[in-house]
Formats: C-alpha cells, structure tokens, sequence
C-alpha cells in the first residue's frame, strides 16, 4: 500500500480517486506501468481475468492494486466484473457500497422516468419556457472555455472500424 | 398536407381509371430498391431545422412532464455552458442548443431533435468530473446531430407522421400531426433507440469532447460506472433496457480508441470548478 501513496505523488493529470475500491478484471494479459504511460517501466505483468482493486483514475490509465503487484494499467483492459450481467451474487457483492448508497430506497416519486411515465406524459410547457433561460450563447460558451483553459483541438471522428 | 393530397388524390385517379398492367408499373417503378411508396416519399420530405425544433421542444415538454427540472439554477447555467461549448465543437453550432438537469434519481440522459438535452441528477451525481460531463454530454448530442430519434421515428410504424409533417408548416400551436408526432417521438424514449445508433454516440461522442478539451476517456469513465452498478437497481432499469450493455459499449470504445487518444488532459481548472459548482449536488 506503501508503494501505492508512493505512485500517487507520481500523478501529474487531474486525478479521480474512487470513493469505494472497485474490483476489476483484465480482459486481456496486460503490463503493469510503474507510470500512467506506455513507455513508462513496466512492474509487473497481468494474465487475462486477473482480479484488481481500482484505487484512482486518471485519463485513460487507472492505478490498481494486485497479487501480481501494483501500478498502472490501462482502463479499456479493464472490465468491473468478470461475470455476465444480472446473473451473479458475487457482482452485488462488489457493488455494495456504490449501490447502497444510492436508488432503491429512494422515494419513488422523484423518478418520473420509467417507461410507463414516458408513454403517460402530459406536457409541462412552463418547465421548457424555465430552460430557455438557462440557456448559454456562443459567447458565454467561449468565455466559460477560457476560464476552464479549456483549449479547442481539432480532431476528426474514427470509423467504425477503428483505425 | 395540400400537396400531400393533391398527391394522393392523383393517383387514385391513376389507380382506378388504369388496367392491372398499368397499376403494375407503376408499383414497380415506386419500388425503387426495394424501397416501399412512403419512403420515397420522405425522402424527398425531410424534415426541415425549424420543424426538427419544433418537435424536439414539444418531446422536452412531455420528458419535463414526466420530470421537471432540479430546482439548482447555479446547476443548470453551469450544465449548459459546458454543453453550448461542446456544441461549438460539431457541425450544427447554430442550433438552440440547450441542457437541462431533471430533478430524477434515475441515472439517464437525452436529446430530442433540434437540440434540447437533459441529463437525471441522479446521473449528475454519480460523475466526478467535467470531463465525464462532457462525455455524457457529448453522447447526447450526437442523437441530435445525426438526428436519430427522427429516424427511429421514421421507421415505425407510424412513421408516416414525419413525412406528413414535413408537408406542413408548423406555426399554430393546435396542429394535431405535430401532437401525434409528439406523442410517437416520445414514445421513442420508452423503447430506445438502435443499439448501432448508441455506439455511434459513443464513438463521436468522445471525439467532440477531446475536441473541446476535455480528457476523452470521460465517457469510458461513465461507462466502467455503469458497467460496475447494481443491474438490478431500479434507477437503472429504463437506462439499461434502452441502451446496448456497457460492457459492450467499452469493447466497442476500447477497439477504436487504442493510443489514439492519450496525451490529452483535462485542465485541472475543469475539474475544480466542476467540484464547486455542483458541490450542493453531492
């Protein structure tokens, strides 16, 4: 765990740090990067399904903890569970605390959103009339970029087929 | 609708004054790749902007009707900067762009035509960042760009509701072809959209918010969320039953992005503000 407050200090993007650890699997044999790059060192080596804790994100890498060591893998060779969806006791369990947290016991008045609320909505033309005011011109818009130094790139859409 | 009938009223006369033969021909000649008489038809009406607005707004009603907005104003300005700033980044910057937070705890979000998004607090509350936001976001817009809900409304069965609305102008607020329109392109929402139509969100999605800055892997963030929450959890339940699996969704991001888009960063100022203008919300 040493070793894991140690890398964090390494971090020099915005970093998302998890609230619960979440536990993952590769799907495919991946390296462990002693840094959040491809040509960083690599630590450590992976088998596909190999379970890991998902400590912090930060862009397309995320910092793991595992048997096989710990470090930074990349996010896509990441899925959250190795189990089909819906057909697994052991997913629940690891979504406990994320799931706990949240809808269920909510009061059901407050969704609206169900297929059944959809197909039964009646208009609400004052609600839409409140969003027009909320709405930002261009310039707002450029503003708002600048304060974020957000900076515009320019950057074609991939095809389908990837590259 | 006038030449609509005009239209149709012609070939009646065609059909009842004419040998089989005739008709024959003139089915075939309809026909053309296979395509039936009412899609020639709307391809030859599409749909124009002002009338793609004016049905997006009359969808939002209803999506208000079924949620009204989260009562946060400080929210919503925010959530409409970032979205108006993405907007800038896609080929339709001029449309009345606007965004809106729906006061449900279902995680959702999305568009009508012409437009107009909305993303649940629910959702809102599950991301940690702009980038996510934007990627969310993003996606969103893509439906409205590529004008999806218009085809999927298209190919309904009620689909002729868009070509007979593309024979009409659209300025009385009691036109009963747009309230069926409405009410069909709502519809839409409870169903889905095309699982294809949802992965091409996801693929352009990421690319109009790295073009606006933004770390592209805020909505393979969202996704992992997604993929690692509860399936059987109810605020889930419309999300999931109308969009392709998440897992999915990232098999499909992980093929296309590969190295492609590593080295963008998101500026640390995104994320702070983002902390700060939604800090009432988490």
């Amino acid at each position: 765990m040493k070793k894991i407050f140690a890398l964090l200090l390494l971090g020099w993007f915005p970093l998302v740090v998890y609230a619960e650890q979440q536990v993952s699997y590769t799907v495919r044999a991946t390296e462990i990067k002693q840094q959040p790059f491809s040509d960083a060192e690599t630590v450590g080596m992976l088998l596909e399904k190999a379970r890991v804790q998902v400590i912090q994100r930060q862009g397309g890498w995320v910092m793991i903890g595992s048997d096989q060591g710990d470090g930074w893998v990349k996010m896509l060779n990441l899925r959250s569970s190795s189990a089909k969806r819906g057909d697994s006791g052991l997913q629940s369990l690891f979504n406990l605390g994320r799931s706990g947290s949240s809808g269920i016991t909510v009061a059901t008045g407050v969704r609206g959103l169900s297929e059944a609320d959809l197909q039964n909505a009646k208009p609400n033309p004052a609600e839409l009339a409140k969003m027009q005011n909320y709405a930002a011109d261009k310039n707002q818009a450029e503003k708002f970029a600048r304060d974020g130094k957000l900076n515009a790139q320019v950057l074609d859409f991939i095809p389908a087929n990837g590259n | 609708m006038y030449k609509l009938k005009l239209f149709f009223s012609g070939i009646t006369l065609l059909l009842s004054g004419s040998a089989l033969a005739f008709e024959l021909d003139w089915q075939k000649a309809l026909q053309v790749g296979g395509q039936t008489l009412q899609k020639v038809q709307q391809a030859n009406r599409p749909v124009t902007e002002p009338q793609e607005i004016e049905l997006g707004h009359g969808i939002a009603a209803n999506l208000l009707g079924a949620s009204p907005l989260l009562d946060n104003p400080g929210a919503q300005v925010y959530v409409n900067r970032v979205g108006r700033w993405l907007s800038l980044q896609t080929d339709r910057p001029d449309l009345p762009w606007q965004f809106g937070v729906l006061q449900s705890t279902d995680l959702n979000a999305f568009a009508t035509p012409g437009g107009t998004i909305f993303i649940t607090k629910g959702l809102l509350q599950r991301l940690t960042n702009e980038s996510e936001l934007a990627g969310v976001l993003a996606h969103e817009m893509v439906h409205v760009l590529s004008k999806h809900h218009l085809a999927a409304l298209q190919k309904t069965a009620r689909m002729n509701i868009a070509s007979d609305l593309a024979g009409e102008v659209i300025n009385d607020k009691g036109n009963p072809l747009l309230d069926k329109a409405v009410q069909a392109g709502t519809e839409v929402y409870a169903r889905g959209l095309d699982k294809n139509d949802e992965f091409e969100a996801d693929r352009k999605g990421i690319v109009i918010a790295t073009r606006a800055g933004y770390d592209p892997y805020g909505l393979p963030a969202v996704l992992q969320m997604l993929d690692a929450a509860n399936a059987q959890d109810s605020s889930l339940a419309l999300m999931f039953k109308t969009h392709p699996a998440p897992r999915d969704r990232l098999n499909l991001l992980d093929k296309i992005m590969a190295n492609n888009f590593d080295g963008y960063p998101a500026p640390d100022q995104t994320d702070k503000r983002y902390n700060s203008e939604l800090a009432e919300l988490k």
